[in-house]
């Protein structure tokens, strides 16, 4: 099931010249965005820009070697406004889909949820941090929790 | 293995569903006039002469060397292709399993299995158990996205707590423009082809964050009724022609046409590209999925630009004015006003001030220096709260988007000008004009394309064209204190026009742009300077030029829809004229369907007064 994951994120990854794994400090959190795209005509007659690309544009990953870890940094590295913003409020659907991805259990959900709101301030020490650092941060906290340190393990 | 379990399952299936027609399977000679194969080579009947020509665009399509033209000579092929020995990714049947399914099926030939490592792979991956039809619906204050978008998203089993809907995969068809092609050479082969189409597959948190987050649009998710094999027929066929080219034209053979494509293969039958005719506009695909009873069940996602103003109505006024000040940088997370909150007030009020710094940054351009700083502040004091009772989710619009009324509107009506009596017709293909029936539709949005207005009066008999609207775009927001859109119109065509002597057909061209303001839930305000240009023999110097002003009321409401105001203009070149307007119009709506409709307009040209009142009813189809 794990691969599943892992092909799910990595399938969509391709269409982009997704750069191999490697580690890197991927994106850097509320970096500005272009703001609405000037396709008045695009959105008018349907079309789109399939060669367009946004989101994973920098390469990045932890250095784990564990593959769950990896597809979180991934996931991580394109939607880290709204995994930060779910984890301050230790509720929403990304912080779902950051479980999904570690494989967390039900059963351990609510702990997840609830290690990852108190230590938000660890996770995004500034308006700095990057999804890597953010990555390195949260496996280690959970390698210190006795319920959650399985899922990191490599 | 899940292959083979999987296509097993698919060719019983279609051998239950395609019993009645065992007419072609008794006649092996007659199967490529099966609609199932003309459907899988999509093949349309030639407009002129007999036989077909596939849409596909790409040689890689057909195992026949005149396979696109020739239905017949690719299914001969086929079927020698895929009963040759051998197997892995190059065999026929890996390449083209769909057909290979059905025709094994149809000529009851045995269904060895075969090894297929790159389409098991994929098919795997995708691990589908459930299609949706999502459909992007136009965004704030840009009608020219009215037509809306649409894809298909492949859901994961459900019950699985491994899966994920965000994490699920989508499928889009879009023309593959090249990124430094203009918006006009992206028009103009857009319409009269040149682009290839691709299909291309990516997640689905994706499109949420280029639709919801960038494009501010709502999307709605209807998902198909597909069984398990209908649901692998169509993967099976989307294998066969993802990476494969079929050119893109905005019109018809535009995003929402190739799917509505892949939904007749997974559902022999359906014929859903049956109602297209010179055009598919997604909304109108998707009420054409809905009447084909294909939706089982539909859920709404709201754009960041919805949920955030609804985050902050949902704030009481005095924390909205807290809201815009924190934003605005005028008042400290740290200062009483905030702090002396209750703890579920204040979470309310971070969430909502946190999403609208957000929003702004990303479609306002908001500096990074400031609005980093300050999200970061914001979500570090929210995490200090716990289980906070989170603000209650956008509820979904009453009606929605393909519940709205049909676009195709004829209108009749009668009515005097200058005590000259006509009688009116007008015929407008698309898409919504302000007055319309509001509900499905974006609040003082305006759309109508190809719009013909043609009065016979009665006194000589005499038929004229009075205007031919050739777009005519309109988009009023109000304005409030935590957003500043522009409203703003545009539009040209030909329209009559008054050279003090006569009325002639001059084209237009006219724009505006000024602020809108709410006064209460259903009406508004608005304020625009415009501009306007017409060209003709009969103008003194061959073309006039106006600055103006548009000042106004709206109403919308599902029963009555009021536009009213006074416009003027200043003929600058030619006539050296001032034109003014009182007018006003009004439409009382009957359902959906039809909306009577008055129109009355007093005009002071040419220093003399002329009044012109109309009324009738509108018919939407």
């Amino acid at each position: 099931m794990k691969k599943l994951i892992a092909g799910a994120i990595l399938l969509g990854a391709s269409s982009m010249a997704f750069a191999q794994p490697g580690c890197g400090v991927g994106a850097m959190i509320w970096k500005g965005q272009s703001g609405i795209a000037p396709h008045v005509l695009a959105a008018t007659t349907n079309g789109t820009f399939g060669n367009q690309t946004f989101g994973m544009t920098t390469g990045t990953l932890g250095c784990s070697t564990n593959q769950s870890v990896q597809s979180m940094a991934m996931y991580m590295d394109s939607n880290i406004d709204k995994v930060a913003r779910d984890m301050s409020r230790g509720t929403g659907e990304n912080l779902d889909t950051l479980a999904v991805l570690l494989g967390v259990e039900d059963v351990d959900r609510a702990d997840f949820r609830q290690v990852l709101q108190d230590n938000f301030a660890a996770i995004f020490p500034n308006s700095e941090t990057t999804s890597g650092e953010a990555v390195d941060a949260i496996v280690a906290l959970l390698e210190q929790n006795e319920s959650l340190s399985k899922y990191v393990a490599a | 293995m899940g292959y083979l379990l999987r296509t097993g399952q698919a060719v019983l299936w279609l051998a239950g569903t395609l019993a009645t027609q065992t007419a072609f399977a008794s006649n092996p000679h007659k199967l490529h006039e099966h609609p199932v194969w003309l459907t899988l080579g999509h093949y349309h009947e030639n407009s002129w002469g007999s036989g077909h020509t596939s849409q596909a665009d790409d040689p890689g399509f057909f195992l026949s060397e005149d396979g696109k033209t020739n239905p017949k000579a690719e299914l001969s092929a086929t079927l020698e292709a895929i009963q040759q020995p051998g197997e892995g990714n190059d065999h026929a049947r890996c390449r083209f399993p769909a057909r290979d399914a059905w025709l094994r099926q149809q000529l009851d030939l045995p269904n060895e299995p075969v090894s297929c490592p790159a389409y098991e792979d994929w098919a795997g991956t995708l691990n589908t158990e459930k299609v949706t039809l999502v459909f992007a619906a136009s965004y704030l204050n840009s009608p020219s996205s009215m037509f809306g978008h649409t894809f298909l998203r492949l859901d994961p089993p459900q019950d699985d707590n491994e899966t994920d809907l965000l994490l699920a995969n989508t499928i889009s068809y879009a023309a593959d423009a090249a990124e430094h092609d203009s918006e006009l050479l992206f028009a103009y082969r857009g319409i009269f082809g040149g682009y290839p189409g691709i299909t291309a597959i990516k997640p689905y948190y994706e499109m949420i964050r280029l639709y919801n987050d960038i494009e501010h649009r709502d999307l709605w998710e209807y998902t198909l009724n597909l069984s398990q094999p209908e649901v692998d027929t169509m993967l099976a066929h989307t294998w066969e022609i993802q990476d494969k080219n079929f050119d893109y034209y905005f019109f018809d053979e535009n995003c929402a046409y190739r799917l509505l494509a892949l939904i007749d293969v997974a559902r022999p039958g359906t014929d859903l590209l049956a109602e297209v005719s010179t055009h598919a506009i997604p909304s109108d695909t998707v009420r054409w999925v809905r009447d084909k009873n294909l939706v089982e069940s539909i859920h709404y996602r709201p754009s960041a630009a919805t949920a955030v103003s609804h985050h902050l109505d949902s704030l009481p006024d005095q924390h909205q004015t807290i809201a815009a000040a924190i934003a605005n940088g005028f008042v400290q997370l740290d200062a009483p006003e905030v702090q002396n909150l209750r703890s579920g007030e204040k979470a309310r009020l971070l969430d909502a001030t946190y999403d609208y710094v957000r929003y702004q940054s990303e479609a306002d351009n908001w500096p990074r220096e400031f609005a980093a700083p300050l999200s970061h502040q914001l979500l570090v004091t929210r995490s200090r709260i716990e289980n906070a009772e989170s603000i209650p989710p956008v509820a979904e619009p009453a009606v929605r988007d393909d519940q709205g009324h049909d676009t195709f509107r004829l209108s009749v009506g009668s009515g005097q000008m200058a005590h000259e009596e006509f009688t009116q017709l007008t015929l407008r293909p698309a898409y919504h004009d302000i007055v319309d029936p509001p509900e499905g539709y974006r609040t003082g949005a305006q759309l109508q394309f190809l719009r013909l207005d043609a009065r016979l009066y009665h006194g000589n008999d005499e038929l004229q064209v009075e205007q031919i609207t050739g777009v005519e775009i309109r988009s009023l927001s109000p304005r409030n204190q935590f957003f500043s859109p522009t409203s703003w119109q545009v539009g040209f065509g030909g329209r009559r026009t008054d050279t003090e002597t006569d009325r002639v057909l001059a084209p237009y061209l006219e724009g505006g742009a000024g602020g809108s303001w709410s006064l209460g839930d259903n009406s508004q305000a608005f304020a625009i300077a415009t501009a306007d240009l017409e060209i003709d023999d009969d103008i003194r110097r061959g073309y006039d030029f106006a600055p103006g002003a548009d000042l106004g009321l709206l109403h919308q409401s599902s029963r009555f829809s009021l536009l009213g105001g006074v416009k003027t203009k200043a003929w600058i070149v030619s006539s050296q004229h001032r034109q003014d307007q009182l007018y006003l119009k009004a439409n009382y709506h009957i359902g959906r369907e039809f909306s009577l409709f008055t129109e009355f307009n007093r005009e002071d040209h040419f220093d003399r007064y002329q009044s012109t009142w109309q009324a009738g009813i509108h018919a939407y189809f």
